[in-house]
């Protein structure tokens, strides 16, 4: 039986990962990085206790070996400060709009205190969608064009 | 159990003819599309995302250009070709885990050694389904997309498709 499609009831607190990596502001960039590398996270959560203070992604990252910058300077400098940001009990249709039509690939999520709880991603709506088509979706051959060189049996 | 169209008697899935009256089953096997939009990702094909052109570079390029480049275009990954065909990707994931703090140190060498190889690529003609298939299960957000001889026509990545599919289903409920 699949599940009936429902963008504007389902909330986002069923598709958002946990997993996620969480720094102090203070924490130094190079301890960042690292962080990231060996948790094989693309972005970190940066909180002040609790709540949600900036992002830090690899596209971040990226623009800082760019620019050749001094990586041991606080976080705090280099996050993106107070990112766009999804209510645990947000539409998944909500941030289906806020991806496709702001460009971001991960949203961070966070409860009513303003918590920070994890990511949504691409990746989880695309797998929430996919899940809701399983049988079109998996049961494909293993290419496009795929066609069998003799009868089978033959 | 499915049930033969014509006498309604129950028969085993995958069987070729109704065990009753012999009528040919083989049709039934086939999923049907019940929604606009499981329809149109049957249907359609990776072209209609308008796959765009992607940014390429040459293996023996330098690490510090190829990044260099990336935050001037303000893109994700780049593609790496050698004779028109892709062998490899480089994203902003690969920079970060590649190269992390030790970067200045690897600034000089050729990309092809921090690249990702192989990507999996997908035909322009082949169905919609296939990118979100290849997408999921592989937890790539790009994708290459190579004619037919293999060479590097565009890249499709993951926004695309949510685009694709943010649309479908907005006119999915509206209908």
């Amino acid at each position: 039986m699949v599940a009936q499609l429902n963008l504007s009831s389902e909330t986002v607190a069923k598709i958002y990962a946990s997993d996620h990596l969480i720094v102090c502001p203070t924490a130094t960039v190079r301890d960042v990085f690292q962080q990231m590398q060996t948790t094989n996270n693309g972005a970190a959560l940066v909180c002040d206790g609790e709540i949600l203070k900036g992002i830090f992604t690899e596209r971040d990252a990226l623009k800082l070996m760019a620019s050749e910058a001094n990586l041991d300077v606080p976080i705090a400098d280099v996050m993106t400060k107070d990112p766009v940001s999804m209510g645990v009990n947000d539409a998944v249709g909500k941030a289906v709009a806020k991806m496709s039509f702001g460009g971001y690939r991960r949203l961070p999520v966070v409860d009513d205190a303003g918590c920070a709880l994890g990511f949504v991603k691409a990746r989880h709506v695309l797998h929430y969608l996919v899940a809701h088509f399983p049988n079109i979706v998996y049961n494909l051959p293993p290419s496009p064009h795929h066609s069998t060189k003799a009868r089978e049996g033959a | 159990m499915i049930n033969c169209p014509s006498c309604d008697a129950e028969n085993i899935p995958g069987v070729d003819e109704c065990t009753e009256c012999g009528q040919a089953l083989t049709d039934l096997h086939l999923p049907m599309p019940d929604s606009a939009i499981k329809q149109s990702l049957l249907t359609d094909r990776v072209s209609v995302l308008g796959p765009k052109t992607p940014i390429t570079i040459k293996p023996e390029m330098q690490v510090q250009e190829v990044i260099r480049m990336m935050v001037d275009e303000n893109i994700g990954s780049v593609i790496v070709v050698q004779e028109g065909a892709p062998i490899g990707i480089f994203s902003e994931r690969d920079a970060l885990m590649k190269l992390n703090v030790d970067y200045a140190k690897y600034r000089e060498r050729p990309v092809s050694e921090f690249m990702t190889s192989a990507p999996q690529t997908l035909e322009a003609d082949a169905k919609l389904v296939f990118a979100l298939q290849r997408m999921d299960i592989g937890g790539y957000r790009h994708l290459p997309i190579v004619g037919e001889q293999g060479e590097l026509t565009g890249i499709v990545s993951v926004r695309d498709i949510l685009r694709y599919l943010a649309k479908a289903l907005t006119a999915d409920s509206a209908a």
